[in-house]
């Protein structure tokens, strides 16, 4: 049981990363008024492009980067359409996560077979080889790969960024009352460039970190839907960093606990009261593709519990969200 | 010299404009496409002739491409409807697939004669659509609850449902495969014509019962009027509450015969990763056709064009289908592009000399 457990939490965290990547970058353009549906294509064009990198380079520095760089020149068209041309968020999203799949889809299909060295597994700087002996969490915590601790560590200057410092608070008054930041003296259009843009270089990180890190391949395709748990993911955090991490690393385990389902046993014993009808329904929720489902209902769950409760006007939604601004109405 | 570049709104659409938008946005798309295929060391001409030419003079493509256009034709309308009420329905795939799903137990499940079980399969199939997208429908009508996020979460527990299911309870026929039993004769959605099924006939029929309904009928004109200013249609004494169920609950329906009409029409057999992202298709084929069910139909039958002649492009140039999904993206994209260049007139000011009031910009013409 310890042994499976240390297991869970060291997939966990490789799960986690991810999402959170992925997710940092959306609460950031969110938090200024921006939503970016296309995430998911974004994530595609940064793992194969971090991955033909680093299969020319040998390099997976230069893969990361090169990923971050395209995630961000992505990012770019649904800024210029968005914030510039006013279009509607949601559909310019869509239309680059079509876009990205498809691209990706494209150019990578020479691609499949390569191999690659990419990030190692390593013992977290000074302290790690003392702690990683540590049982159950030593190896999940202290052995990772560097954008494992990258990505925490982008946790702490993220929030630092959006609650601390005076562009962030900016890029918060620009989400939530674009007129009343404009008139302030605050440059909407910059600062939205800007928000969108640093989400998509999280976007295309976070597929990089998958094609370099997490599977050390490329196949089409590859983030099999993580792009959009991301979005889920920020409403599930009510676009607040610190809870970003607790649902990060709640989705992790989910994805986690689906891919070693089979390996534990939740059932009753045969001769258990009621073990006749428990049973089967156990087994009917621990099956993976039920498990799947999880992270998608929960976050239905939590977003239309959260819209119910509360009033819309406490809800932490950016009141901005979704709406281009114009200085021209009057 | 000084360059001024003056953005102003239109006050009303030049009929070349209104009218050439989708003509000119879908040569912008393959013209820049092209560009993937000279990578590709292809000849785009050659290509996209084949795309086209080959698809439309030969019987083959012409049954193929009315086939494909079914579940496109229906996904849609189950955009385009909730989209006249200024809700966007992101999730048709997700209705699209328990639809599916749910007609698919019946044909397999219940033995009647033909002439009655499609019609329940067709039933059953839109009653769970229907449901499916009843769910994000319910949460935004009373709660306000956001209507993208919700249906394309909905998607996703569908397609894990879906794989469930053929995994599991509803595997069938040999081989460790994730598909269906094989349907029977009476479970088989009849031909029409030589290879086209009947649901050609289901799916033309929606599209003159939507016409209908927007333009005829009074409940039409109140999704309309919702759609373009609900603040004003609540004054005037119309639910937005029934009005919002209404059109995503039947664009549910519409996108789960599109998926029934697939499953029991062309393939035979429910098999898993079936649907090529119909229901993310259906939204480019909304936004083309976003004046009229009419040209919704006009667009679906289009994008089927696409589709096919996609996958006779990829056998003849080795070129991958995924260019498809390009050319797609980029329709929506130089749309949405458009769509600001019908309501702002941009002009470009070059003067001589330095001008003493930059802070005011002057207009080109007039």
């Amino acid at each position: 049981m310890v042994t499976f457990i240390a297991g869970l939490l060291d997939a966990t965290v490789q799960a986690a990363t991810v999402l959170l990547l992925a997710g940092m970058g959306e609460l950031i353009s969110e938090r200024a008024g921006v939503l970016n549906l296309g995430v998911e294509g974004m994530m595609l064009v940064g793992a194969l492009g971090g991955f033909i990198t680093t299969v020319l380079t040998g390099s997976h520095w230069l893969g990361f980067g090169v990923g971050i760089l395209l995630g961000m020149v992505l990012a770019l068209v649904h800024a210029f359409l968005c914030i510039t041309l006013k279009s509607n968020q949601v559909i310019s999203g869509v239309m680059l996560t079509l876009l990205g799949t498809g691209l990706t889809t494209f150019f990578g299909s020479g691609w499949v077979e390569e191999s690659i060295d990419g990030f190692p597994q390593m013992t977290f700087p000074l302290v790690g080889q003392y702690l990683v002996g540590v049982p159950v969490v030593g190896e999940a915590l202290f052995r990772s790969t560097a954008t494992d601790y990258l990505a925490l560590g982008l946790l702490v200057v993220v929030w630092y960024f959006l609650h601390h410092s005076n562009l962030g608070l900016e890029m918060i008054a620009v989400g939530e009352d674009p007129e009343m930041a404009d008139t302030m003296g605050v440059s909407v259009f910059r600062l939205r460039y800007l928000a969108v843009l640093i989400g998509g270089g999280f976007a295309g990180a976070a597929g990089a970190h998958l094609s370099l890190a997490f599977s050390q391949l490329w196949v089409p395709g590859m983030t099999a839907g993580r792009g959009w748990i991301a979005v889920a993911l920020v409403i599930f955090a009510q676009w607040r960093p610190r809870r970003m991490l607790v649902g990060a690393y709640l989705f992790g385990l989910l994805d986690a606990l689906r891919i070693r389902s089979q390996s534990i046993s939740l059932t009753l014993g045969p001769d258990a009261p009621l073990a006749g009808v428990i049973n089967p329904i156990v087994e009917f929720l621990m099956t993976p593709q039920i498990m799947g489902t999880y992270p998608y209902l929960a976050t239905i769950i939590v977003l239309a519990y959260a819209v119910i409760r509360t009033k819309s006007d406490q809800l932490a939604v950016p009141s901005a969200l979704l709406q281009s601004y114009s200085r021209e109405t009057d | 010299m000084n360059v001024a570049v003056t953005v102003d709104a239109r006050e009303d659409i030049p009929v070349w404009l209104a009218y050439g938008t989708p003509v000119f946005t879908v040569l912008a798309a393959l013209a820049v496409s092209a560009i993937a295929l000279v990578v590709l060391d292809v000849n785009p001409v050659a290509a996209y002739a084949t795309m086209f030419v080959d698809t439309l003079v030969t019987e083959f493509g012409l049954t193929e491409t009315l086939t494909k256009a079914v579940p496109l034709i229906l996904t849609g309308l189950a955009v385009y409807l909730p989209l006249k009420a200024g809700l966007f329905n992101i999730g048709a795939e997700g209705q699209l697939v328990a639809g599916a799903l749910a007609g698919t137990w019946i044909g397999l499940n219940v033995s009647l004669p033909g002439l009655a079980l499609v019609p329940l399969m067709f039933v059953a199939a839109a009653v769970a659509g229907g449901i499916w997208a009843g769910i994000p429908a319910y949460l935004r009508a009373k709660w306000d609850v956001n209507e993208i996020i919700t249906s394309l979460l909905l998607t996703f527990v569908a397609l894990e449902l879906q794989s469930y299911l053929l995994r599991g309870p509803m595997q069938g026929g040999t081989g460790n495969f994730p598909q269906s039993e094989r349907f029977s004769e009476a479970a088989t959605i009849p031909e029409l014509v030589s290879g086209v099924h009947a649901g050609l006939l289901v799916a033309v029929c929606m599209v003159v019962v939507t016409y209908v309904l927007m333009t005829r009928t009074r409940l039409g004109f109140e999704i309309t009027f919702v759609g373009s200013n609900h603040e004003a249609a609540r004054q005037a004494g119309m639910s937005k509450f029934y009005v919002y169920l209404f059109v995503f609950v039947v664009g549910g329906a519409f996108a789960a015969m599109g998926g029934i009409s697939e499953i029991a029409g062309a393939q035979g057999r429910y098999r898993a990763g079936f649907e090529p992202g119909y229901g993310f298709t259906a939204i480019p084929i909304a936004l083309l056709g976003r004046n009229s069910a009419l040209k919704v139909l006009l667009a679906g039958l289009f994008f089927a064009v696409l589709f096919v002649g996609g996958s006779s492009m990829e056998v003849a140039f080795g070129v991958p289908a995924a260019l498809v999904e390009i050319i797609q993206a980029l329709v929506i994209l130089f749309l949405i592009t458009a769509e600001f260049f019908k309501s702002y007139r941009v002009g470009i000011d070059i003067k001589r000399g330095p001008t003493e009031t930059p802070a005011q910009p002057q207009r080109g013409d007039d």
